[in-house]
């Protein structure tokens, strides 16, 4: 096994899909750089988006990619789909219009993603209740009804953020060790990284009978 | 110009024999077409060099004439040169480009045509032939080995090794299936590489402690060289052939000029044209934008959009998410226009390692550059929040006019720019001009204090070095040699005497210390100069007849000198010579010695042979006969200074001139031996080196033994130096004869 901050057995590629202002980036900055984004200047590293995790003891590297959520890109956006383990989809519970338009979100997930895709909502702002346009209830059984997990979390405060992810990367990870998830395939959106030494470098790959010549 | 009538005939026989299935040649037939008796070349038109030169010339000129007469065809269609112009400047740029590509596309199909199938079927030959040509440049596999050593100096050479191998399987591979497969195979081939190089990598005992980051470096290490190499190779895997992606790529191009019209406020992102950073950033993100082309490898590529997304990043203000990185980015891509972007961005979906794409930064953004490419491939009226007529309108106008405002802004960053980097530019020769400056001072002040240092130094050695007297009394070691000369002669009797009269009191306390030091040098260069100062030898050799029998302390010295001479000189048959010398003054006596020492048939003939090889000395011998009668000129005849000790005595006046200057010194020196003067001058018109004389000089005046000797040498060279000379003479035979 592996050992060392920087090592890690997977990768887990996520996205952060939803309506434009529903806090997307603020939520990924939370949960990599745990701050509110707007408390300090988005700064992009050399590690972007990303952090490692552990669940059931194996370490897992989060790649979190934001998307723009304008409707207008929408046709556009979904080669950020492309490979993605799980879809965080957020709509900000101070904004109806924000969820009115989950469902067509969860359309293009489902299209444009693997089935063994987790897909968690997340209600954004859970800090401005006062204001809330769109009850927990509601959300829930929408959740219920398209079988997505949920949580409202807010990104200012932190609030059930890291949740949100964890429980996604143990989603994934429970798929993979049922099987659901195939590891081979390329747009799993997970890649393995076995650490134990075995053969060397073997024949060259496969598929080299058809060549001509 | 003219072969051989063979060669030629051959040469013609070949160029003629479609012609004339007969294989004759008529002898007309090699003949200058013009009639000309001589033989036409085919090279030539079948004219010989001189009417074919004749009939270029004729050519040219009728060519002059019509270029002349008519009009040119430049002129034709100014109008729309003007009108091509203004469409875009880049156009032409653009079009010369294509056409390139084009030409290096054909050259590439012809060059691996080797490896289709219907090629191979036509020219059989063909595929053996060239397959060999396709091996990969060994600066590939250099530089992989290179950087592996910078990079990867943790991993062991195996890991060198197997990637490297890696590389050239792969690129071969890909070079081989380029032709047989769709590209959509072939990038599906490319990624089985990399996964298996990553397999490799995980099972490989060799990885069994790096960590992950180094195995991603290595995979996109080896993508890079393998790719890198690819990328140069025309339509192999960069906008390959058989697909769409170059007229692809002009179709982009051109939309892209046609919605140049497109500003910030139509897709809604937040950019301030005024801001002069706004400019900034943007101007530096398109020239990464643009730069991206020029990357030959997929990491190279993604490295610059990586790059050009940073800045427009930055461009979007502080809190910037992907919701504002997009429009911005669309934007940027509008301004930009870059130049092969459809081929660049198949080439790295291809080509790139898949894993790398779907992941960490470069991943990211070069998938927001697809979106914003494939935003402005299907741009409508609808996805610009704008009216269906008015974008009409928009995109009907001619390019050129809309986005000016960008452009000029654009075109004012790049001045700024410039500005900016010629003021930096000139800051820093600014810089170089004051170090410049600082340094001249600083080697003003270097080149003072030296010169300053330099005068003190030669003050302080004239003040510890007092004026001339001094130099001509320090060097006494060289006044026993001038002792020497002086007494050689005349000491004769005067050593004798001195050293009955006065020894005691002087010669013990400062002439043996002095003396001793300088017996040794003066041996070493008697042995080492036995020509230049052969003068000094016989006058030792002189001296030593006489004074080594009576050997008084302070002849030591000489008797040393003495042996060394004679060591020179006895081995020698010319040893023998003097003798003759001698014997030349009484004409017969050459014969006596030559019967002491050689048979007597052969002394005679020595005799001549010895007077030829001292051609100055034969002279010089021919003129003592002249002065016979001194019984001197036997001692010394050997040579040349045998006769300085009888000329100064007998011919002082043709030395006169010689011998002031030298009394200018001898003044100078010993001013207390003023009677000695006169000799010292005789002696130093002997030796023929002035170097001897000074310390000759110098030392007899320091020498309270000289000033004795001279009193007696003056003496005797005055009053009876013939006396003196002659007793020494009748010793030498003897000695010699003893020897």
């Amino acid at each position: 096994m592996t050992s060392g901050p920087y090592n890690y057995s997977y990768i887990f590629k996520y996205i952060i899909i939803g309506d434009m202002g529903v806090g997307k980036s603020c939520l990924l900055h939370q949960f990599t750089e745990k701050k509110f984004m707007a408390d300090c200047p988005h700064t992009i590293g050399v590690e972007f988006g990303t952090r490692i995790i552990e669940v059931a003891g194996q370490k897992i590297k989060l790649q979190i990619w934001d998307t723009a959520g304008q409707e207008r890109f929408r046709a556009v956006t979904r080669s950020y789909y492309r490979g993605a383990a799980g879809a965080l989809m957020v709509y900000d519970i101070t904004r109806r219009s924000t969820y009115n338009h989950l469902s067509s979100w969860l359309t293009d997930t489902r299209n444009l993603t693997n089935p063994s895709t987790v897909i968690f909502l997340i209600g954004n702002k859970s800090d401005l209740d006062g204001q809330r346009d769109v009850t927990y209830e509601e959300a829930k059984q929408f959740a219920d009804e398209n079988g997505l997990m949920f949580v409202e979390a807010s990104a200012k405060t932190g609030q059930n953020v890291e949740e949100a992810f964890l429980e996604t990367a143990k989603k994934i990870y429970q798929s993979i060790q049922d099987g659901r998830l195939d590891l081979n395939a390329a747009e799993s959106g997970v890649q393995h990284k076995p650490a134990s030494p075995g053969r060397p470098l073997a024949a060259p790959p496969a598929a080299r009978d058809h060549c001509a010549c | 110009m003219w072969y051989g009538h063979n060669l030629q005939r051959s040469y013609k026989y070949m160029i003629f024999a479609s012609k004339m299935p007969s294989l004759r040649i008529d002898q007309s037939d090699l003949k200058c077409k013009n009639g000309c008796d001589y033989f036409g070349n085919p090279q030539w038109q079948g004219y010989c060099s001189k009417c074919h030169r004749e009939q270029l010339q004729r050519q040219r000129r009728a060519e002059k004439a019509s270029s002349a007469t008519l009009p040119k065809p430049e002129k034709k269609k100014p109008e729309q040169i003007i009108k091509l112009a203004s469409h875009s400047s880049f156009s032409k740029f653009e079009e010369k480009r294509l056409r390139q590509s084009e030409t290096l596309k054909k050259a590439n199909l012809l060059k691996f045509s080797v490896f289709k199938k219907g090629s191979a079927d036509e020219h059989d030959h063909t595929p053996e032939r060239k397959l060999p040509e396709f091996k990969i440049p060994p600066q590939v596999n250099e530089g992989m080995k290179r950087e592996f050593r910078v990079r990867f100096s943790n991993l062991p050479p195996q890991v060198d090794r197997e990637s490297r191998v890696f590389v050239h399987n792969f690129v071969m591979d890909v070079i081989k299936c380029s032709n047989v497969m769709t590209v959509d195979e072939l990038s599906e081939r490319v990624q089985r590489h990399y996964q298996h190089f990553m397999k490799y990598m995980d099972t490989s005992p060799h990885f069994a402690n790096t960590e992950s980051e180094v195995k991603e470096q290595l995979i996109d290490f080896v993508e890079k060289h393998a790719m890198t190499y690819l990328h140069d190779l025309p339509g192999v895997v960069f906008s390959p052939a058989g697909t769409d992606d170059e007229r692809l790529d002009r179709a982009m191009s051109e939309r892209i000029q046609q919605l140049s019209w497109v500003g910030e406020r139509h897709l809604e992102c937040r950019l301030d044209r005024t801001d002069s950073r706004t400019g900034q950033l943007l101007y530096k993100a398109i020239s990464e934008l643009l730069a991206v082309d020029g990357a030959p490898g997929p990491g190279g590529k993604l490295a610059r959009v990586r790059r050009a997304c940073r800045h427009v990043l930055a461009l979007c203000g502080a809190p910037a998410s992907a919701d504002d990185l997009l429009p911005a980015l669309i934007f940027t891509v509008l301004k930009a226009n870059p130049p092969r972007l459809v081929s660049n961005i198949n080439f790295v979906t291809r080509f790139c390692n898949a894993q790398r794409l779907m992941t960490g930064e470069g991943g990211y953004y070069f998938t927001n550059l697809c979106c914003a490419v494939s935003f402005i491939e299907n741009l409508t009226a609808e996805s610009l929040n704008m009216d269906k007529k008015e974008f009409d309108c928009y995109m009907a106008m001619p390019a050129s006019i809309g986005g000016s405002t960008w452009a000029a802004a654009l075109s004012l960053c790049g001045a700024v720019r410039e500005a900016e980097e010629q003021r930096l530019q000139a800051e820093r020769l600014l810089e170089d001009v004051k170090t410049l400056r600082a340094n001249t001072i600083q080697l003003a002040t270097n080149a003072e204090t030296f010169e300053k240092e330099i005068a003190h130094k030669v003050q302080d050695v004239l003040a510890k070095t007092p004026l001339e007297i001094k130099p001509r009394r320090e060097p006494p070691k060289l006044s026993s040699l001038r002792n020497s000369t002086i007494p050689l002669i005349d000491l004769d009797t005067p050593v004798q005497t001195p050293v009955q009269i006065k020894p005691p009191e002087e010669i013990p306390q400062i002439q043996i210390p002095e003396i001793n030091p300088v017996e040794e040098t003066a041996t070493m260069t008697f042995d080492k100069t036995n020509d230049g100062e052969s003068t000094q030898n016989i006058i030792d050799f002189q001296s030593l007849d006489k004074p080594s029998p009576p050997k008084s302390p302070q002849n030591q010295p000489w008797e040393l000198k003495q042996t060394g001479s004679f060591e020179l000189l006895t081995p020698s048959p010319l040893g023998f010579i003097p003798f003759d010398s001698r014997s030349i003054d009484e004409v017969m006596t050459p014969d006596e010695f030559g019967s002491d020492h050689l048979a007597p048939g052969l002394s005679n003939i020595n005799y001549d042979i010895d007077l030829s090889d001292f051609s100055g000395d034969n002279s010089l011998a021919e003129d003592t006969p002249k002065e016979p009668k001194d019984p001197f000129s036997p001692d010394g005849i050997k040579k040349e200074p045998i006769f300085d000790p009888f000329q100064p005595q007998t011919s002082q006046s043709p030395y006169n001139t010689v011998l002031e200057k030298f009394d200018e010194f001898s003044l100078v020196d010993t001013k207390s031996n003023e009677i000695s003067e006169a000799f010292e001058v005789v002696h130093k018109t002997q030796n023929p080196s002035t170097v001897d004389f000074r310390p000759n000089t110098v030392p007899e005046s320091t020498d309270p033994f000289s000033p004795v000797q001279k009193e007696a040498s003056i003496l005797d060279d005055s009053g009876s130096p013939t006396a003196a000379s002659l007793l020494p003479s009748p010793l030498q035979p003897q000695t010699s004869k003893q020897s």
